[in-house]
């Protein structure tokens, strides 16, 4: 699960008049006609490493976003929820084996991407700086977060770059499993005791603005990504994104009789969109930068974990192997 | 609306530079991790580290060819076998897997538009003892590498060569990998038995969880 | 008679598979190598499946359900060793614990596969593919620290010590050992520590790491008769945590 097609710096776009213009256009061209992008074909300097930095970010997230369910891991109640809960986290460590591997073809080695996300250099989506409290913390991220990573994983596997759809592929077949499982707990704990119904909705309280914070800046802020949308490199807007999303699940919160904390939040009927509260872009630029409740701890717990890890890799290491970029 | 929610409960991981501990984590679990002591500022990470990596391919069922799926980075291709078991096939079925390392994945060039690889392609084979070379096609960009065969050959040229005369058909072929088969790892008959329960495994699919009756159930008490 | 003794021999089996199952669930998201995190991860849940597999027996014969058995039994009637209860420390100790455990467990598997009771017969033919798997693993990994580097060998010898006393606490043996093995159900903890002696013998063997000689050690007892580390009521009050907010709840 991830939050994006957010690309949280602005571009730099200034390389792209410097690229062989017949290149260029074959290689426009080829994504017109639907075609995938292969790792050995010509591509732009700033296709590269806008990608790069994309499937990066998809990648961190996905085993920083292990962290915030993993807390749940040893408490998950009876068997059912606990050999679930394994799997799925076990799947976000899986995804972000699958991304790496992907952004590797590109040319960036796993060992450079792992230090940039060590060392704060690489961001990873904002979602995971935020504290799962309770069960139901861990059922709402099960459910909605993993939603909110679906709209956009749904849209990029029709992207452009091989790779990285094939990667995505696996990953939405996987991501079903998670959102239902996920829409299980909640239905459990909406259904359930007035205890459990308290922890949800407690729980929806607190995570409903960074769920909201989840597809980025509004398209009329955003960083520009219209040569991104054309090499369909980003294939939905924010906006998009985020409307899906609402219109896909708030209703399903609502049947549950749990309220979504936004005084305004509806489907207008003249217009067809949801309106909403607009969310507070300071806070997302805060947490993004490093001042969320949990931008220490998850990258700590990550060093820490490459930390204690690394005696074992240091043994197995052959020192005459060459590193190769991988295939596909 | 709403970011006080977080607020109140702001807390600072508490650590001396350096130094962290983690008493403070929601996560029982982090809270028991030791800590490694000094740490660099800046984390670096050797190049290998992470070790190099190995092609996976894997056959879903017996007499189904065997499809490339993705990669594993494992220090030689027992562990990548180990790990691409679980990595690659912990769903559905699998009746055999087989993991090279990427450097002995030896690669055609690409062709356009519909162009068959062996129409152009002209080779001069090696000379010396002839080895059984694995042969896998790509038919389509986007798709993944299916093995079709073998063939023995003397190198890689001499490989693809004699994957032009056994192979070729009239369906085009983007690209062709030849891998020796003495270079890969391949799971025996014996193995097959580490696949047998996957059908047990419903935990891990989505048919496991279904929720519209409870739905259904709420909503009748509601109307009461 | 006998029927005490199955009831003994199918909680011995399901607390040990899922007291191990929890602490190896510890290290998902932790792990020294993404790969090698999905398959410690993916033993975890088989061990948890294992365990579920062998509780449901239990409830056939009459005992409570699984989630009761898992969730809402004090640490003192739990009957996994102590060995299993023990915390990951670090992952020398994990995979020292992986391999000892799992070999023993293959041969039980083994010899319960010819037991005279169907059901658990069974069960354990059932899982045979998976502790296959494991024991592969657990050998893999052993083979390849205990002979690759000062450091690994040193940690890993350090744990092989640490490890072993409660190690041959897998094999303290049931009042109804007997029983068991004049009914056919199990041929016992005896039998399965002979058998389990060479074969991890045969593998340490390949390594640097040296196996003392087991007259010197003193087995750590209790745990089939719910004499417990400090360590076991810290996991179970944190496994029931959520689930003791409300037991009679639908979760």
């Amino acid at each position: 699960m991830y939050g994006g097609g957010n690309i949280f710096e602005p571009l730099d776009k200034s390389n792209i008049k410097d690229e062989d213009p017949v290149k260029l256009a074959e290689f426009e061209a080829r994504i017109e006609r639907g075609e995938k992008i292969e790792p050995t074909d010509w591509m732009p300097q700033l296709y590269r490493k806008q990608l790069i930095r994309m499937i990066e970010q998809h990648a961190h997230s996905e085993i920083i976003g292990a962290l915030p369910e993993g807390t749940w891991i040893t408490r998950a109640p009876g068997f059912k929820r606990k050999l679930a809960l394994m799997a799925k986290v076990q799947d976000e460590v899986g995804h972000a084996q699958l991304l790496y591997s992907a952004a590797e073809t590109l040319g960036k080695s796993r060992e450079q991407m792992i230090n940039d996300l060590i060392n704060g250099k690489s961001k990873y989506s904002n979602i995971f700086n935020y504290p799962a409290y309770t069960w139901a913390d861990c059922s709402f991220i099960s459910w909605l977060v993993d939603a909110g990573a679906i709209v956009n994983q749904v849209a990029n596997s029709k992207g452009s770059y091989g790779p990285y759809c094939r990667a995505l592929e696996r990953i939405c077949i996987e991501e079903s499993f998670h959102l239902k499982y996920g829409h299980h707990c909640v239905i459990h704990l909406a259904t359930g005791t007035p205890t459990q119904q308290k922890m949800m909705q407690e729980a929806i309280n607190r995570w409903w603005p960074p769920m909201m914070h989840f597809f980025g800046p509004p398209d009329k802020i955003s960083v520009h990504t219209e040569v991104l949308m054309k090499w369909k490199v980003k294939m939905a807007t924010n906006d998009e994104c985020r409307q899906q999303f609402l219109d896909m699940y708030v209703p399903k919160i609502w049947e549950l009789g749990l309220t979504v904390p936004d005084p305004i939040i509806n489907k207008n009927q003249e217009t067809g969109k949801w309106d909403f509260s607009e969310p507070d872009w300071e806070e997302f630029k805060r947490v993004i930068n490093g001042d969320g409740p949990c931008n220490k701890e998850r990258l700590a717990v990550r060093r820490m974990a490459e930390e204690r890890g690394k005696w074992v890799r240091d043994a197995l290491r052959n020192s005459e192997e060459q590193y190769v970029t991988p295939l596909a | 609306m709403g970011t006080g929610c977080f607020k109140k409960f702001r807390r600072t991981v508490c650590y001396t530079p350096g130094i962290v501990s983690m008493e403070e984590s929601l996560d029982p679990r982090v809270n028991r991790l030791p800590g490694t002591g000094e740490w660099k500022q800046e984390y670096e990470k050797h190049s290998l580290d992470q070790f190099p990596t190995f092609e996976v391919f894997v056959q879903a069922k017996e007499d189904k060819p065997f499809q490339h799926e993705g990669i594993v980075h494992a220090p030689d291709s027992n562990f990548a076998f180990l790990f691409a078991k679980e990595q690659y096939s912990r769903r559905y079925s699998c009746s055999g897997m087989w993991v090279v390392n990427t450097q002995n994945v030896l690669v055609s060039d690409y062709t356009e538009n519909s162009q068959n690889i062996y129409d152009t392609l002209d080779l001069d084979p090696e000379k010396g003892p002839l080895m059984p070379y694995e042969v896998f096609h790509l038919m389509r960009r986007g798709k993944q590498h299916k093995h079709v065969g073998r063939v023995e050959a003397s190198g890689k040229n001499h490989a693809l060569m004699e994957a032009k005369v056994k192979f070729d058909s009239d369906k085009p072929v983007m690209n062709t990998w030849v891998v020796k088969s003495s270079d890969i790892f391949q799971t025996q008959n014996e193995h097959k038995t580490i696949w047998d329960t996957l059908p047990l495994k419903q935990f891990r699919e989505a048919t496991d969880y279904r929720g519209g009756e409870k739905i259904r159930e709420f909503k009748a008490k509601q109307k009461e | 008679m006998v029927e005490k003794a199955i009831i003994d021999l199918l909680y011995k089996l399901a607390d040990d598979l899922l007291i191990l199952g929890h602490r190896n669930s510890e290290w998902t998201g932790l792990g020294p190598l993404l790969e090698e995190d999905i398959a410690f991860s993916s033993m975890a849940q088989d061990k948890i499946g294992q365990s579920l597999e062998f509780y449901k027996i239990l409830h056939q014969a009459g005992e409570s359900d699984p989630d009761t058995l898992a969730f809402l039994r004090n640490a003192d009637l739990f009957h996994n060793c102590q060995f299993v209860e023990l915390p990951n420390a670090e992952y020398d100790f994990s995979l020292i614990r992986h391999f000892l455990f799992d070999m023993a467990e293959i041969i039980r598997f083994e010899m319960l596969s010819n037991s005279s009771i169907e059901i658990i017969a069974q069960a354990a033919s059932k899982f045979k593919g998976e502790i296959k798997y494991h024991v592969m693993h657990a050998e893999s990994w052993i083979q390849q620290l205990g002979s690759a580097t000062e450091d690994s060998i040193n940690r890993l010898q350090k744990s092989l010590d640490y490890a072993l006393p409660y190690a041959l606490g897998i094999f303290e043996e049931s009042k109804y050992e007997e029983v068991l093995i004049n009914e056919k159900v199990f041929g016992g903890e005896k039998a399965l520590k002979e058998q389990w002696e060479p074969r991890i013998r045969e593998i340490l063997e390949t390594t640097s790491l040296v196996l003392p000689n087991f007259e010197n050690l003193i087995p750590v007892y209790g745990g089939r008769y719910g004499d417990h580390t400090e360590h076991l009521q810290l996991l179970v009050d944190e496994m029931s945590e959520v689930f003791k907010v409300d037991p009679k709840a639908d979760w």
